[in-house]
């Protein structure tokens, strides 16, 4: 009982440091800002500006990859294929590189001599320094976030559930929509607000293809340069208050979901 | 009527065999054997989850080795019942009636109509989850007869059902088949092939090894796989004698079968059923009855009453009931005969030299 006693000791003030070291900087961030250092620097509609923007370009580029990440994951959770490890490979990728290569890596690929780039610019469309590119590498370094947790999700979907619905007669785009998506909803969903969130807190790829428009990170990192950290500090208290709360809005919707399947497996005991 | 034409499929290092049979309309068809003998994957071959390697598949004489399993108009409850957990018990047996875009009056009617025949109709509001096992078979099954399936396919459909609830299934299945349901059931349970089929096929390792109607089975199991199957533990390997005067059949250990006057080969195996042999202190009487001495070696209570172990050099396992035990008191070590007449002895069909299972 002692030696439970003492290791118990242990992991507890081992696990109260780690948390100390995430929640100290943050903490000591909001108590060397005043109040009214935070009001005017919520009043400026260039900090509002590029908080929308931040939101509003990670939003969409999450949804518009999730049209092609959601497929890319029930085919990894459901199909075996030659160089199967190779794909997964590739989407991990993202995560192990450093992101100011990344967007070296993309800068590449979307500039006007880039593969991406010169078709996009014959369509009149010009993606460096642009919303366009800076979704490009929001979406590049977060899309794994996204896929990994689908493909969990579609894996955890009973399979004999989907082949329970062709013997009835369902077609398997039907299957996928009625039968595999909603069993693994929660997944997509939990995938999808940490891509969100992923996206909107990147800054070195994004640097690298527009420092223009200002996004958050690079407003905040341009204040820091431009005016030190003093204007910086209030900029960056906005904006990880917003990103919260939206974190929070995502994380409680997908969480009341969860609640609702697990009051009816606890009626099953 | 269904038939199958030397079916074949490899799966990873297990394959289904040469698989020929042929299902009836109206017939309650078991396939029996343990789990691995593939079963499961001929019924998925039968509904076409997966296209065999080789061979045919027939269906009112039209071949359907290759049509959509969408198309084929055959029905598979899973042994799980694969419910779908994010709908309710409506939704699920409505489900397939949305996927022939029926309309909402209509499905609503079917709904109901199968939920009445099946009894489940205080269950249309909840989800899966909050079901029993025998609740959850009755909504799969619902769910499969809905959309009149020309053969319903049950794999394993008592094994995730208490045992209270499995008479109740059996005379619902029953009663199906009554009402003109051609069934072909999978089972591991001889019990529930003898209370349901009208017709039985042994798999084993791949393949359809025995086929016939229950009793066929029973009384003259192709080899030791069926035979223990069926239930049988008395197995006596022997030499066959015949004389002018008598015939009979001499163990490795000596002990001595009297047998029926017939021909014989030179060696077999001879079975009898467990319940078949009389367990005494003075015997039967009788000139012809087997009467073989042995001690009692084990006494071990059973669902009917007393299974006892009884060595005569050969081992007898003998069931006898619980009145029987109190008016005789077996008591282990104790000098017994067992016997039996010798036309209670069967011979099995498995070929002299054949590896035994």
């Amino acid at each position: 009982m002692k030696g439970q006693s003492l290791f118990n000791w242990i992991f507890t003030v081992l696990a109260s440091l780690v948390l100390l070291f995430i929640i100290a900087p943050l903490a000591g961030m909001f108590l060397d800002s005043s109040f009214s250092e935070v009001r005017t620097t919520a009043a400026d509609p260039e900090v509002q500006r590029s908080v929308w923007y931040t939101l509003l370009i990670a939003f969409s580029a999450t949804i518009i990859f999730a049209v092609g990440a959601v497929p890319l994951a029930w085919i990894m959770a459901r199909k075996e294929f030659p160089l199967k490890k190779v794909a997964q490979g590739i989407i991990d990728l993202p995560v192990v590189l450093p992101h100011t290569a990344a967007g070296i890596a993309l800068l590449g690929f979307i500039s006007r001599e880039g593969a991406l780039g010169s078709v996009a610019q014959k369509a009149g469309i010009l993606l460096v320094n642009n919303g366009a590119g800076i979704a490009l590498a929001m979406a590049f370094v977060s899309l794994p976030f996204l896929i990994n947790a689908a493909r969990d999700g579609f894996a955890a979907v009973p399979e004999r559930t989907e082949k329970a619905a062709l013997t009835l007669g369902a077609s398997p785009s039907r299957i996928f929509f009625t039968i595999s998506l909603p069993q693994a909803w929660r997944s997509v969903v939990s995938g999808f607000i940490m891509m969100f969130a992923r996206g909107m807190s990147e800054f070195g790829a994004v640097v690298i293809i527009a420092y223009h428009p200002m996004i958050a990170p690079v407003l905040i990192y341009d204040r820091f340069n431009t005016y030190g950290i003093t204007s910086a500090r209030p900029a960056s208290i906005i904006f990880i208050l917003v990103a919260l709360v939206f974190f929070v809005m995502f994380r409680t919707l997908a969480t009341e979901r969860h609640t609702i399947f697990r009051r009816e497996d606890d009626a099953a005991d | 009527m269904l038939r199958t034409e030397r079916l074949n499929k490899q799966l990873g290092m297990f394959s289904l065999r040469e698989i020929s049979l042929e299902v009836s309309p109206g017939d309650y068809y078991v396939l029996l054997g343990r789990s691995g003998a593939g079963k499961t994957q001929l019924l998925e071959l039968i509904c076409g989850l997966t296209a065999p390697d080789s061979g045919h598949i027939f269906l009112d004489g039209q071949e359907i080795t290759y049509t959509k399993v969408q198309q084929r108009g055959i029905g598979l409850v899973f042994q799980d019942f694969a419910l779908f957990p994010h709908y309710t018990v409506h939704e699920n047996i409505a489900y397939p009636l949305k996927v022939r875009r029926l309309s909402r009056e209509e499905i609503d009617l079917r709904v109901r109509n199968a939920a009445e025949e099946m009894n489940i109709t205080p269950l249309l509001a909840r989800k899966p989850n909050n079901l029993s096992g025998g609740e959850k078979q009755r909504v799969a099954l619902a769910r499969t007869l809905v959309t009149d399936p020309k053969i319903l396919l049950l794999d394993e459909p008592m094994a995730s059902v208490d045992a209270s609830l499995k008479d109740s299934i059996r005379r619902m299945l029953r009663r199906l088949n009554r009402n003109g349901q051609t069934i072909i059931h999978v089972t591991h349970d001889f019990g529930e092939a003898i209370s349901l089929a009208n017709r039985v096929g042994v798999m084993h390792n791949g393949k359809i090894i025995q086929e016939g109607t229950p009793l066929d089975v029973f009384n003259h199991p192709v080899n030791r796989f069926v035979a223990r199957y069926a239930g049988i533990k008395n197995f006596f390997r022997v030499t066959f004698v015949t004389s002018y005067k008598n015939c009979s059949g001499i163990t490795e250990k000596t002990t001595k079968f009297r047998l029926p006057k017939a021909d014989y080969p030179a060696s077999g195996l001879l079975i009898i059923g467990s319940s078949e042999v009389l367990l005494s202190r003075q015997g039967a009487p009788g000139v012809q009855m087997n009467n073989i001495h042995g001690i009692i070696d084990d006494v071990v209570p059973s669902a009917t009453g007393y299974e006892i172990t009884d060595n005569a050099g050969d081992y007898f396992y003998v069931d006898i009931t619980r009145r029987e035990m109190e008016e005789n008191n077996f008591i282990t070590g104790e000098k017994v005969l067992v016997s039996f007449p010798p036309d209670a002895l069967r011979i099995l069909g498995e070929p002299e030299g054949k590896k035994e299972y």
